[in-house]
């Protein structure tokens, strides 16, 4: 029976991307022909309807889909369980992870780095370069030690890979 | 069990989360963990720049800096600090009839001293027991930074007064001398109160960073300063070896015919000096030429290569030196200088081979 659910839940997958305003426009065509066309898709779709409207607490307003989706729900406990508050719980994990994120990067970033001087792409120091270095410092503000210089190779159009 | 499982998408999809952030009490957990952050940010805010200055009265600042840095003695110790590294050097400057002569030693490190009149700057270096003698192509250095006829900066740098600071015991007014565009690093120069000699220079980036700063630690100027003066006398490590290498580089020679030319360059650039030379350590002859704005100075070297190598990107730390090599025609072009990225890289790929 399992099987037979899911198999059947996949067959509707675009019923739902269209109540979530996923579909492409072309998707969107497609997905309310079938439903003009199926009575099992149409029941289907209001069905996702009374669920939407009762986790937003609009289900005043269709006492007899509540009744039948509440029945349905309380046949599958396990399931839903987690959705009891879902309303307070899953807004506040998501803001949650991407502030944890946001910190976590801050943090990250604020440390001395090693990779930050040393690109993943770094090369030898290319030959004859040092003497060049040398050369250009005649237009230094003071007698000054080369600096130490990182070179990655980079691709130009036209160029020989 | 497939409306549970739509449902969790949904809460994810742009619907949902526009929903769920339309609750007033999911706004506020939200700013509960976004609001350290926002004042974290404002904590590291910099306050808001001065406001540039009138043209004619930035024009006063920087000439009075320029004019102070050629025309009147000084002499002291200032100190270089390039990310990790600090150097120590003496300078001096001396009026000579209608110039100056000027010195600079390092007093730290290896031994180096660059010694600049009207006829032309070299660099001395202690190589053992004796002394090398390289041709300098500028004779410009700290605290002398900004060109004689400075006017011309204002069009690519905005000039900026900040606070008034102390530097070697001295009083002095910052003066900012901060981009236009990204084609160039800033200075914030301090500048003396009354003869306004830069008494610090710190090279800052775009998010006005430092990259370089040299600043003096102790100064005399003008009338303290005699022809008679210790800072003026040759070092004794330089007159006890005067030997100077039997390779000493033949002076610079101008280009006599171009083979590559440079078809772009980043605004305000010119061309300033094109020369044949030999580099020490380095077989045979190059050319180089550099481009300039006034402040900024940029390379380019063009040698004889008939084996075209892959092009390469260098950045020192921090990126304050940026260069890019690539093959030009039959010449290995590299191009390099302390200036940004988008400066370089512009010059290196504008080049090509003369037609």
């Amino acid at each position: 029976m399992n099987t037979t659910h899911e198999a059947g839940d996949s067959a509707y997958d675009n019923l739902s991307a269209l109540l979530d305003g996923e579909l492409s426009d072309q998707g969107a065509r497609l997905a309310i022909r079938q439903l003009r066309d199926d009575p099992t898709r149409q029941a289907r779709f209001a069905e996702y309807c009374a669920i939407g409207d009762l986790l937003r607490g609009q289900h005043e307003d269709l006492p007899g889909l509540t009744r039948k989706v509440m029945a349905a729900l309380d046949d599958e406990p396990t399931v839903l369980a987690p959705l009891r508050k879902p309303r307070e719980k899953r807004p506040l994990l998501w803001l949650a992870a991407a502030a944890s994120a946001a910190i976590t990067w801050g943090l990250w970033s604020a440390l001395p780095s090693q990779e930050s001087s040393a690109p993943l792409a770094a090369i030898p120091t290319p030959a004859d370069v040092m003497p060049y270095l040398v050369a250009h410092q005649d237009y230094a503000q003071a007698v000054l030690t080369t600096p130490e210089m990182h070179y990655t190779r980079v691709a130009l159009s036209g160029e020989a890979r | 069990m497939s409306p549970t499982r739509k449902h969790r998408f949904a809460a994810f999809s742009p619907q949902g989360i526009k929903r769920h952030l339309g609750r007033p009490s999911v706004f506020l957990g939200g700013v509960v963990w976004v609001l350290p952050l926002c004042v974290a940010s404002a904590q590291a805010a910099p306050s808001p720049p001065p406001t540039a200055l009138p043209q004619a009265e930035a024009a006063v600042w920087l000439q009075k800096m320029a004019d102070a840095a050629r025309h009147m003695a000084y002499e002291g110790i200032f100190v270089v600090r390039q990310g990790d590294n600090i150097q120590a050097l003496s300078v001096s400057n001396r009026l000579v009839g209608q110039g100056d002569e000027s010195r600079l030693v390092t007093l730290d490190g290896n031994l180096r001293e660059v010694r600049c009149s009207k006829t032309g700057a070299v660099t001395l270096v202690s190589d053992g027991n004796q002394v090398r003698m390289e041709k300098r192509l500028s004779r410009r250095h700290f605290p002398d930074l900004l060109p004689a006829n400075p006017r011309a900066l204002l069009n690519w740098y905005d000039v900026r007064l900040g606070e008034p600071a102390r530097v070697a015991g001295l009083d002095c007014r910052n003066v900012e001398v901060l981009p236009k565009d990204a084609f160039r690093w800033g200075y914030i120069l301090c500048a003396e109160r009354d003869s306004g000699l830069p008494l610090k220079a710190v090279l800052v980036n775009g998010n006005n960073q430092p990259l370089m700063q040299y600043a003096f630690a102790e100064v005399k100027l003008a009338a303290s300063v005699g022809p008679s003066s210790n800072a003026l006398k040759p070092p004794a490590w330089a007159t006890a070896h005067p030997t100077l290498l039997p390779d000493m580089p033949e002076p610079a020679r101008p280009v006599e015919t171009e083979q590559i030319v440079a078809r772009i360059l980043p605004p305000g650039y010119v061309r300033i000096t094109a020369v044949k030379r030999h580099l020490p350590n380095m077989p045979g002859e190059v050319e180089h030429w550099v481009f300039s704005d006034g402040l900024t100075h940029i390379s380019l070297f063009l040698a004889p290569n008939s084996k075209p190598a892959h092009s390469v990107r260098g950045e020192s730390a921090r990126g304050m030196v940026n260069l890019m090599r690539r093959q030009v025609g039959g010449f290995q072009a590299t191009v390099l200088g302390d200036a940004p990225w988008p400066a370089v890289e512009t010059i290196a790929l504008g080049l090509e081979p003369r037609k």
